[in-house]
């Protein structure tokens, strides 16, 4: 079993009077596919924002790599290592797909070097033939692999991919799950997925946390989280547990 | 030193009514559809146009001219919307930002070409004289005005509270997918709080065609003065518009007498600069 | 000669650079026309500075006419006071634009101004600025401040022709259109259109959007500074309306008419529109104070709505769509 790579504990973050998230605290390793789940609504953007610096948890500590960066500003956390893609994808409309890229390639290169970035990160997205469209031209599952292209062309040591899988269909899922695979065996990306897909889930995850009204209500392996009598009734209500 | 500190005080928070009513359809504007107005402040100078056009040509004293202008001013409003507005919606912000600055450069130089550059007032007003309480002096068409503004205010608070077709704006404004799905048509709301928000500026124009004269600059004043007073109140709060419209009155008005005449809009912008660093939501907002 | 796309273009360049530098020869009498141009350049130089904070970095600022003013007033009163040469005057000049534009915008993107409140501070910055300087009677006040007279003097920047301001604007012009090439295709470039499409995921991609904010607003105040100083001399006097509103209002138009972030944008957009403008005013203006106005704007209307993109990109392809004719033939 590996070193951790993140540590939350007892990360608190409310909105007026609502309690976005109620004291998590959850590890993860480094160089394994983790996975928070949860019904809508449950918190896990909210644990992503807080974790990445987008939003300032009101208490509670993120630590990576054992150093504290709770509340640091999200291009500090880049530098260390950590990036993040959206729920919605935050394309940048009028960019086109090489030039988005280019964005994440210069936080660690320069020069020609940052054109061999774009092109390899691009490679691997298999976004070739996409590369001189411009980002408010295209559909969803290219625009999502954009996302992902341009967090991977900033190095990160661990990506955080906020429902990476919503909204595609089958083909294009597997074509995913097959990218996020690679990445974690090849280039040693810690992942971490949160994700309403279930095959998707259960199909790469090692560890999943499961996340209910701001709490953590069960944690394991796929297998035991599917039979966990709790989350079966945070997902179906009250009753469906027979 | 006091007494002539308190008399800009009061003349300084009357007035600030008005420009309270002029932030109220800023806010209705802005907080409903999340459109970005430059060119209310010309509404504001517009109305005082038609006002002066309308005392001159129709004899009619500045207090009753909204009867006409009000739904002079909602019409041109509602026609803005759907001419223009209307088809921003999904633009960017910017986008939006240059159709309501072409409107205001538009109605600026339109002015300008009817009515020439020189500034206009209106002979008389039957509200004349002054109310004296105890040393200070109240001019009474300033008395009316802040009274009247807060009416109209009040009026609006009920609109928005008690109608059907004022809680529509309301429901737009906070959840525009909930209010659509709850059947409130969004185009006829939207029109309805664009006409509101220009109309109350009619109020306003009247108003201050009581007891000043009008020019065709006179839109970039207004237009930051409601945005300022927008700003320090924050969206969501009348009573906030109302207090806010009082400050900055006040502001305006003693900074005028304790440092230099000119320096009136430099006393507001710098509220409005202050407010934006130090409280982004402003004073009273609810969002 | 081989046709290639790389030499049309440079042929394009070429031969508009000759027709902009041959061009007052032609009409070297005719001092109307002359400063006609030079205004021209003059707003083509201010929407292209405008480029880099408006076009790139997408924050609407509306504040050219603080930074024009710090500038000309700089020059101004260097060169009245301590008879400072406006070639130094225009550096420094530059220089308090910046140091102004980064303490009021350090505070704003700090607290995170964003939007339409960016917009508006900085239009009243604008405003703040002249009526301190018309208060300010040791610099500024309400009457002009003339400079000294002389008939021709290389060191003063005082000329009896307006023809060597033509040529300083066109150099200004250059050096703002080099300066926007240079930043588009630099990591900075890229950092701030990403920051501009969306602040929260150049954030996430390691973008410390408040520094190239800053960064893109000190570029920006620096060009416009120098363009002030210039404007100070070209005219002979300083006076606190030199912060004009209106002004910083059209420079934005012309960015935005332009095609936010296309580098010869907002200059296609400047000798368009201010040509129209100085055309109608010319022809109209005497009896119709205000006509102008009123089809200028209908212009930015209709164009707004119906070409959001701007006239930037509908040239280009004009552009494009001739060039390949060319090299195909
Ligand atoms: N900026 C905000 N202001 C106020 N409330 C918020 C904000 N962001 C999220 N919330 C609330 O916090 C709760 C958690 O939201 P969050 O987006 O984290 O859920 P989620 O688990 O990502 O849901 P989903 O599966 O729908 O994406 C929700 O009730 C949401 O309404
Ligand atoms: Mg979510």
């Amino acid at each position: 079993m590996s070193a951790p790579i993140l540590q939350v504990s007892q990360l608190t973050k409310r909105f007026g009077s609502l309690v976005a998230l109620n004291n998590v605290s959850l590890e993860i390793r480094a160089g394994e596919i983790f996975s928070i789940i949860g019904p809508n609504g449950a918190g896990k953007t909210t644990l992503f924002f807080n974790i990445i610096g987008l939003q300032k948890p009101d208490s509670g500590r993120v630590l990576f790599n054992g150093t504290d960066i709770t509340g640091k500003p999200p291009h500090t956390i880049c530098d260390l290592g950590i990036t993040c893609t959206f729920q919605v994808p935050r394309a940048f409309a009028n960019m086109t797909v090489e030039e988005a890229v280019r964005v994440g390639a210069y936080k660690r290169y320069r020069g020609r070097e940052v054109q061999r970035k774009v092109d390899e990160v691009l490679r691997i997205c298999e976004l070739e033939e996409y590369r001189h469209q411009r980002c408010c031209d295209m559909g969803l599952a290219p625009l999502r692999r954009v996302e992902l292209a341009r967090a991977l062309a900033t190095e990160p040591t661990l990506l955080l991919l906020d429902e990476a899988g919503a909204g595609l269909n089958p083909s294009e899922l597997a074509g995913l799950m097959d990218i996020l695979r690679r990445l974690n065996e090849e280039k040693r990306i810690t992942l971490c997925i949160v994700e309403h897909v279930m095959q998707m889930v259960m199909g790469l995850a090692q560890r999943i946390v499961v996340l209910d009204y701001g709490e953590v209500i069960a944690e394991g392996t796929p297998q035991e989280i599917s039979t966990n009598p709790r989350v079966i009734e945070a997902y179906l209500g009250k009753g469906a547990v027979c | 030193m006091t007494d002539t500190l308190l008399q800009n005080l009061i003349n300084g928070a009357l007035t600030g009514c008005i420009y309270a009513l002029i932030a109220l359809g800023l806010s209705l504007i802005f907080g409903v559809m999340n459109v970005v107005n430059f060119a209310h402040g010309d509404f504001v100078m517009l109305s005082m146009y038609l006002t002066f056009w309308i005392g001159l040509w129709a004899g009619a004293d500045a207090v009753f001219t909204p009867l006409l202008t009000f739904p002079a001013l909602f019409l041109i409003g509602v026609l803005a919307y759907y001419a223009l507005i209307d088809r921003t919606l999904r633009q960017k912000y910017v986008t939006q930002i240059a159709v309501t600055v072409g409107l205001m450069t538009f109605l600026r130089a339109l002015t300008q070409l009817v009515w020439k550059a020189q500034p206009r007032a209106l002979p008389y007003s039957i509200i004349q004289g002054n109310i004296q309480v105890g040393p200070y002096t109240i001019l009474a068409s300033r008395l009316v005005s802040a009274v009247v503004s807060v009416l109209a205010i009040a009026g609006v608070y009920l609109f928005l509270s008690r109608t059907w077709a004022g809680r529509a704006i309301r429901a737009a404004s906070d959840d525009l997918d909930a209010a659509s799905l709850l059947g409130v048509p969004y185009r006829q709301t939207y029109a309805l709080a664009f006409g509101l928000g220009s109309a109350l500026t009619a109020i306003a124009g009247g108003l201050l065609m009581t007891f000043q004269q009008v020019d065709p600059t006179m839109g970039v004043r207004f237009g930051l003065l409601s945005w300022c007073v927008l700003a320090m109140a924050g969206l969501g709060s009348i009573p906030g518009l109302l207090i806010s419209g009082i400050i900055v009155g006040a502001a305006e008005a003693v900074g005028m007498s304790l440092w230099d005449p000119r320096a009136r809009s430099l006393i507001v912008y710098l509220l409005f600069i202050l407010v934006l660093w130090l409280r982004p939501r402003g004073l009273f907002g609810r969002k | 000669m081989r046709r290639t796309r790389e030499g049309l273009n440079r042929l394009l360049l070429a031969a508009l650079l000759g027709v902009a530098l041959l061009l007052p020869i032609a009409v070297r009498t005719d001092q109307y026309t002359l400063v006609l141009l030079t205004t021209i350049l003059l707003y083509g130089v201010l929407a292209t500075a405008w480029n880099v904070i408006g076009g790139l970095a997408g924050q609407l600022d509306l504040a050219a006419g603080a930074y024009l003013g710090l500038g000309a007033f700089t020059a101004g009163t260097l060169l009245i006071r301590l008879n400072v040469s406006p070639w130094l005057g225009m550096v420094l000049g530059g220089l308090v634009a910046v140091g102004f534009a980064v303490l009021i915008g350090y505070p704003l993107f700090r607290f995170g101004v964003k939007e339409v409140w960016y917009a508006l501070s900085s239009a009243a910055l604008v405003e703040v600025l002249r009526v301190t300087f018309l208060i300010w009677s040791q610099v500024g006040g309400p009457v002009e401040r003339y400079l000294p007279y002389h008939e021709w003097s290389f060191y003063h920047l005082r000329f009896a022709t307006y023809m060597p301001f033509y040529y300083i604007m066109l150099g200004l012009l250059a050096l703002a259109l080099l300066v926007n090439h240079w930043i588009r295709h630099s990591k900075l470039g890229y950092y701030l259109m990403a920051l501009g499409e969306n602040e929260e995921a150049a954030e996430v991609l390691g973008v410390n959007t408040q520094k190239c904010k800053l960064q893109a607003l000190a570029i920006y105040a620096f060009l416009v500074g120098v363009t002030g100083s210039i404007y100070a001399c070209m005219y002979g006097f300083i006076h606190p309306n030199f912060f004009s509103g209106p002004m910083s209002i059209e420079v934005a138009i012309l960015g935005i008419v332009g095609g936010m972030g296309i580098t010869y944008g907002p200059v296609m957009a400047a000798i368009l529109l201010v040509s129209v403008r100085e055309f109608l005013r010319a022809n109209l203006g005497g009896q119709l104070e205000g006509l102008y106005l009123v089809v200028y704007a209908t212009v930015l209307i209709l164009i707004a709505l119906f070409r959001p993109q701007g006239l930037g990109p509908m040239l280009r392809q004009a552009y494009d769509r001739l060039l390949s004719r060319l090299v195909k033939e």
